[in-house]
C-alpha cells in the first residue's frame, strides 16, 4: 500500500474556519476555528536572549519541569475552551485576510491537525492545501518547506480556493472552469473571476463585509434593543441566532410591515442559561433576522465607510474582465462560503445583479443607431448547492480523487533535488470529466 | 499533545453527534485512513437510524506474523468481552475490510457516563482488535503463567509490513522493536532518541519502569529470524516487561503504549523537526536585526520617507494583500 | 596549533586568478600562541554518539577552543576589512549591464587573489574578492551524522530566505556550505565596519545553533522517553 493508493489528505485553511478531511469523501473530517491556544509561561515563545546569553536557562527549566512546553497548546474548538477556562493559554490567530502571518503557529496547527485530529501518518498520503488567490509565491515555498521538510509529505498541490470552488459544482453532463467566485467567509471575503482554471489576479475584489461583521451587527441591533444577554455571551449567542434564524428578505420596507402585521409568526424565541448563575433568559429576535444579511445588499445600514453593494462590486468586477470573458462570467457565479448559506440569499443576489446589467443593456440599447444589431440579453445565473458551506473543500476533495492529481502534485524528490521553488507555480488540471 | 491517545478522534465525535441528533440527521458515509493504514468506514443511513455499520482495515502483516481467518488471535473473543450486546460482529466482512460490526444505539445504557465510555471504547475499536493477542500475552504475565501452545518468539503486526516480536517467559515478556524510518533525518533523529531512552531508564525516578536497551544489531533474541524481517535503519529497541507493569488497571494503557511504540517516536521526531523550525525562525529574525544595524542612518531615513515602497521580504510575511 | 591563513592581498594582472584555493603556506607570527590541548576528559553525560568537542564541559579545554575560535574570527574580520574596497564597476564586455565581477570571472585583472582560511582540515573560510563585489564562501565543522543533518537542515532554511538577508547567496559556492555575495551598493548602503560585524556574527552564530540543535534534540529525546516510560509507573 503506498501513498497512490490511499485517499489524499484535503486541508482548506480560511481565516475563521479550517476544513480537513480525506479526499473521497462529501463532507470533511473536522470544521475547526482556525486558532492555537499557546501556554506562555514557559517562555519558549519568548524573543531570544541578548546575544551571547545562552539559552540553557530555558532547557533547564523545560527539562526539570518534565514537560515539553512547546507541545503544550491546543487548537479548534478546545483553544477557545482552555482560554476561557485559564489565563494562561492566550489565543493566537495565524491567518489573517487569508494569508498566513505567523508561520510558528500554523506549523504547530497542521501539526495537531494531523496527528491529533486526522490521526493519519503525513508520510503515507499525498496533501492538498488550499490558498486565498492573491497570496505571495514565497508563501506558498514557506508552505513546501514546512510540509516536505518537517511532515515529509510524499506529494503536495497547493490549490487557489475559489478554483476549487468552482471544481464543486461540477455534475456528470458539465463542468465548467469558467465563472465569479463570491466567496463570502467568515474573516475575508472576495470576488474572485476565473476563466478557464486560471484567476484573473487583476479583476479581484474585496469588500470588508464579512460573516463576522454580519453577527456583530446583530449583537448590535440586540444590544440596542435591550435584550437581556449576558455580555460575555453576546457574541456567540448573536452567531447562534445567525446561524439558526436569519433569511434574506426581497425588500426590507415589505418586510418590517410583514413582520409589524404578523409578530407571533415572524418573531422567534431562543432560550439559553447563564453560565455564572445558571439562571434561565430567552431572547427574542424579530427583524435582525432580516437585517442581518441585508448588510450586504446595503452596507450603509451598518457601516459608514463602506457603501457598496454586493451585487455592484460583483458587476464591476465582471466589467473590468477581459470582454471575451464576460458572459460566461455572469452565467455561472457560483457562492461559496458559510455566510452565503442564508435562505434566499442567491435569489436575491440574483435578482438585483440582473437589474444592473438589465439596465445598461437597456441604455446601451437606446444609444444605438437603427441598423446597428440589437445586443443580446446576458444571462445572469447565481448557482448554489447544497454544500456552500466548504464548497472549497468539497471541490478539494473532488479534484483530489482524481488520477491527474497525482501526477500534478509536488514530490519529495523533487523538493530535495530542486528546492523550495518548485512550490511556486501549481498547474491547474481539468478533473476527471 | 505529548502522548498518542486511544480513541479515534473522528468515530467519537461521529458516535456522540449521531446519538445527540436522534432522529433528526442525515446519512454519513466516511473513509477515513489512521496511522499505520488502519482504515475505518462508517455507515449510517436514515432509514435504519439505530444502527450503524462500521468497517476496520488492518495493516498487512508480514510473511511471519500470521493472523486466525484474518483477524489478530483474541480479536473476536475481545469484541464480545469489551462492548456486549452494543455490538455484532457481521460475516463475512465488507469488502476490503477485515471487520465489520454493527452498532446497535438501542443497547447502549441509558446513563450519560456509562453510554461516553461505551462509545469511547467503540472508537477505540483499534486498540481491541489489533491490540488483542498482545493483551493475552500480557494477561498471562500478569498471572506469571505462559499461554499454552505460544511459541518461543511470537510476532504481532504493528505497521504494514512489519511486526515486532515477542519472547514471553513466566516471569518477564522480552519484547524487541525493530525500527525502521523512510527519510534518511528521520534515521539519524529517532537513533538519537532511541539511545535516550536507554539514558532516562538510567534516572532514579524511573527504577521501577521496563528495563530498555538499544542496539544496531539484532540482539540474541531475535536468533533464527529470517533476514528481511530484521533490517532496521534505526536499531533494535529492547523492553522487558515484568508483571507489576501489567496489573488489572495498567494493563490496558501498556498494551496501547507498546502497540503504538514506533508511531510515538515518529510522532515526536517529526514535532522536534516542526519546534526546530521554530528556534530557526527565531535565529533568523535576529540576524536580520543585526543587519538593519548596518544599514546607514541615511539609508533608514530614505526608506522612512518614501514609505516601504518596496517591501523587503521579511521573515513573518507582513505582506497584507490590499486589493 | 592555530589557523593557517594565506597572505598576499595584491592583485597579480599576469597570472589568471586561480579557481581552487592554492596549497597552504607556513602560518603568520600570531600575535599568541595558544596553548596545547589538555587531555580531553569524558564528560559523564555525553550520549553514546561520537564524542563531540563542543560537548565537553572541561574548562580548559573550553578556553583553548573559544581562543582558536576567536583567532579564526579575528583573522577572517582583518581578511575582510583588507579585502572589503568595493567600487563601482559597470560591466566590462556589455553595455550599460553592471554584473558582480566575482561571480563571472571572466577578466583577470578585475579579480584578486582568493585567500582560504582554515581553522582545521573541517572549517575553512574562502573569500574571493573582485573590483565591485565580493564572495564568502563558509565550510561549517560537522563533527558526526546528527550535525551534519542538523547543519544542512538549518543552511537550507537559511538559504531559502536569502532574498531577506540580501547579502547572502541562494546556493552555496561547490564545496562549501553557506556563501555570501556583497556588492558595492550594499557596501554603500551599509556601513562597513557593521557589515563586517554581520559576517563575523553571522558565522559564530552558526555554530552556535547548531551546537544549540543538536542539545535541543538530546534533550527532546530524553523528555521523549521519560514521558512514555512514566506511563509504565
Amino acid at each position: 500500500m503506498d501513498a497512490l493508493s490511499r485517499p489524499a489528505v484535503v486541508i482548506d485553511n480560511g481565516t475563521g474556519y479550517t476544513k480537513m478531511g480525506f479526499a473521497g469523501n462529501v463532507e470533511p473530517c473536522f470544521i475547526t476555528p482556525t486558532v492555537v491556544a499557546v501556554n506562555d509561561s514557559f517562555s519558549s515563545s519568548a524573543p531570544p536572549a541578548a546575544r551571547g546569553a545562552p539559552a540553557k536557562g530555558n532547557w533547564l527549566a523545560q527539562h526539570s519541569a518534565g514537560v515539553m512546553a512547546d507541545l503544550d497548546f491546543y487548537i479548534g474548538e478546545e483553544a477557545l475552551a482552555r482560554s476561557r477556562a485559564s489565563s494562561t493559554y492566550s489565543l493566537s490567530y495565524p491567518i489573517r485576510n487569508g494569508q498566513v502571518e505567523n508561520w510558528d503557529t500554523m506549523e504547530r496547527f497542521w501539526q495537531q491537525c494531523i496527528f491529533n485530529y486526522l490521526r493519519c501518518d503525513p508520510e503515507d498520503h499525498y496533501f492538498l492545501l488550499t490558498e486565498s488567490p492573491l497570496t505571495a509565491p514565497e508563501t506558498r515555498e514557506y508552505t513546501g518547506e514546512i510540509m516536505f521538510e518537517t511532515f515529509n509529505v510524499p506529494g503536495l498541490y497547493i490549490a487557489v480556493q475559489p478554483v476549487l470552488a468552482l471544481a464543486a459544482g461540477y455534475t456528470t453532463t458539465k463542468c465548467e472552469m469558467t465563472g465569479v467566485v463570491v466567496d463570502v467567509g467568515d474573516g475575508a471575503t472576495h470576488i474572485v473571476p476565473v476563466a478557464d482554471g486560471y484567476v484573473i489576479g487583476s479583476s479581484i475584489r474585496s469588500i470588508p463585509i464579512t460573516g463576522k461583521d454580519v453577527t456583530q451587527f446583530i449583537q448590535q441591533l440586540l444590544k440596542e434593543r435591550g435584550e437581556n444577554i449576558p455580555p460575555e455571551e453576546s457574541f456567540d449567542v448573536a452567531r447562534r441566532l445567525k446561524e439558526m434564524y436569519c433569511y434574506t428578505s426581497s425588500d426590507i420596507v415589505k418586510e418590517f410591515n410583514k413582520h409589524d402585521r404578523e409578530p407571533s409568526k415572524y418573531i422567534k424565541h431562543w432560550g439559553g442559561i447563564k453560565p455564572k448563575t445558571g439562571a434561565k433568559y430567552t431572547v427574542d429576535i424579530g427583524y435582525e433576522r432580516f437585517l442581518g444579511p441585508e448588510i450586504f445588499f446595503n452596507p450603509e445600514i451598518y457601516n459608514n465607510d463602506f457603501t457598496t453593494p454586493l451585487q455592484v462590486v460583483i458587476d464591476r468586477c465582471i466589467q473590468s474582465s477581459p470582454i471575451d470573458t464576460r458572459r460566461a462570467l455572469y452565467k455561472n457565479i457560483v457562492l461559496s462560503g458559510g455566510s452565503t448559506m442564508f435562505k434566499d440569499f442567491h435569489r436575491r443576489l440574483q435578482r438585483d445583479l440582473k437589474k444592473i446589467v438589465d439596465a445598461r443593456l437597456r441604455a446601451s440599447n437606446t444609444r444605438l443607431i437603427s441598423g446597428d444589431p440589437k445586443a443580446q440579453p446576458i444571462e445572469v445565473n447565481v448557482v448554489s448547492h447544497p454544500i456552500q458551506r466548504y464548497a472549497v473543500w468539497f471541490g478539494g476533495s473532488v479534484l483530489a480523487s482524481t488520477a491527474e492529481f497525482y501526477e500534478a502534485c509536488h514530490t519529495k524528490a523533487e523538493y530535495e533535488e530542486y528546492g523550495a521553488s518548485i512550490c511556486r507555480s501549481n498547474p491547474v488540471f481539468k478533473g476527471m470529466y | 499533545m505529548i502522548l498518542l491517545q486511544s480513541p479515534s478522534r473522528f468515530l467519537l465525535q461521529i458516535l456522540q453527534e449521531r446519538v445527540l441528533s436522534g432522529e433528526k440527521g442525515m446519512d454519513i458515509d466516511c473513509h477515513t485512513v489512521e496511522f499505520d493504514d488502519v482504515r475505518y468506514h462508517i455507515q449510517f443511513s436514515m432509514r435504519n437510524p439505530k444502527v450503524m455499520v462500521l468497517s476496520v482495515s488492518l495493516p498487512l502483516p508480514p510473511p511471519e506474523a500470521i493472523l486466525h481467518d484474518d483477524l489478530p488471535l483474541g480479536a473476536v473473543d475481545a469484541i464480545k468481552a469489551t462492548y456486549g450486546p452494543v455490538v455484532q460482529i457481521l460475516d463475512p466482512p465488507k469488502d476490503g475490510f477485515d471487520l465489520t460490526m454493527k452498532i446497535n444505539l438501542t443497547k447502549l445504557p441509558p446513563d450519560e457516563e456509562q453510554r461516553n465510555a461505551i462509545l469511547t471504547q467503540i472508537a477505540s475499536i483499534r486498540e481491541v482488535v489489533l491490540g488483542a493477542p498482545l493483551k493475552l500475552l500480557l494477561k498471562h504475565l500478569a498471572s506469571k503463567t505462559v499461554a499454552p501452545n505460544v511459541d518461543k518468539l511470537v510476532a504481532l503486526v504493528h505497521r504494514p509490513n512489519e511486526s515486532f516480536f515477542l519472547a514471553p517467559q513466566a516471569d518477564k515478556v522480552t519484547i524487541v522493536y525493530p525500527m525502521r524510518f523512510q527519510d534518511s533525518i528521520d534515521i539519524v533523529l529517532a537513533t538519537s532518541f532511541l539511545q535516550e531512552f536507554v539514558e532516562a531508564r538510567r534516572t532514579a525516578a524511573l527504577n521501577n519502569v521496563p528495563s530498555c536497551m538499544w542496539s544496531p544489531a539484532p540482539p540474541l533474541e531475535l536468533k533464527g529470524v529470517p533476514a528481511d524481517a530484521l533490517n532496521a535503519n534505526a536499531g533494535f529497541v529492547t523492553f522487558v516487561v515484568y508483571p507489576r507493569h501489567v496489573e488489572s488497571k495498567k494493563l490496558d494503557r501498556t498494551v496501547w503504549n507498546l502497540l503504538t511504540f514506533h508511531a510515538y517516536v515518529s510522532y515526536h521526531v517529526k514535532c522536534s523537526e516542526g519546534f526546530m523550525h521554530t528556534r530557526m525562525r527565531r535565529r533568523v529574525e535576529s540576524l536580520i536585526q543585526a543587519l538593519d544595524r548596518a544599514k546607514s542612518d541615511a539609508e533608514k531615513l530614505k526608506k522612512l520617507v518614501h514609505g516601504a515602497s518596496f517591501k523587503r521580504m521579511s521573515l513573518k510575511n507582513e505582506g497584507d494583500s490590499r486589493f | 596549533m592555530g589557523p593557517t591563513c594565506q597572505a598576499v592581498l595584491s592583485p597579480s594582472p599576469r597570472r589568471p586568478a586561480p579557481l581552487q584555493p592554492p596549497e597552504s603556506r607556513p602560518p603568520l607570527p600570531s600575535p599568541r600562541r595558544p596553548p596545547p590541548l589538555p587531555p580531553i576528559n569524558r564528560a559523564p553525560s555525553a550520549s553514546t554518539c561520537s564524542f563531540d568537542l563542543r560537548r565537553t564541559t572541561d574548562p580548559e579545554v573550553l578556553a583553548a577552543m573559544a581562543n582558536t575560535l576567536r583567532l579564526y574570527l579575528t583573522c577572517i574580520r582583518n581578511t575582510l576589512e583588507a579585502a572589503m574596497c568595493l567600487q563601482n564597476f559597470p560591466c566590462q564586455e556589455v553595455e550599460r549591464h553592471n554584473k558582480p565581477e566575482v561571480e563571472l570571472k571572466t577578466s583577470p585583472e578585475l579579480l584578486l587573489n582568493p585567500v582560504l582560511i582554515c581553522r582545521n582540515e573541517a572549517e575553512k573560510c574562502l573569500i574571493e574578492t573582485s573590483i565591485n563585489s565580493i564572495r564568502i564562501s563558509m565550510k561549517v565543522k560537522q563533527a558526526d551524522e546528527l550535525e551534519n543533518i542538523l547543519a544542512k537542515k538549518f543552511l537550507r532554511f537559511l538559504s531559502m530566505r536569502a532574498e531577506a538577508f540580501q547579502v547572502l547567496r541562494r546556493k552555496p559556492v561547490q564545496g562549501y556550505d553557506i556563501s555570501f555575495l556583497i556588492t558595492n551598493y550594499h557596501c554603500e548602503d551599509m556601513h562597513k565596519h557593521k557589515l563586517i560585524d554581520f559576517i563575523v556574527q553571522f558565522m559564530e552564530d552558526i555554530d552556535k545553533e547548531i551546537s544549540e540543535l543538536k542539545l535541543s534534540v538530546n534533550t527532546r529525546g530524553r523528555l521523549v522517553a521519560t514521558e512514555f516510560l512514566k506511563q509504565f509507573i
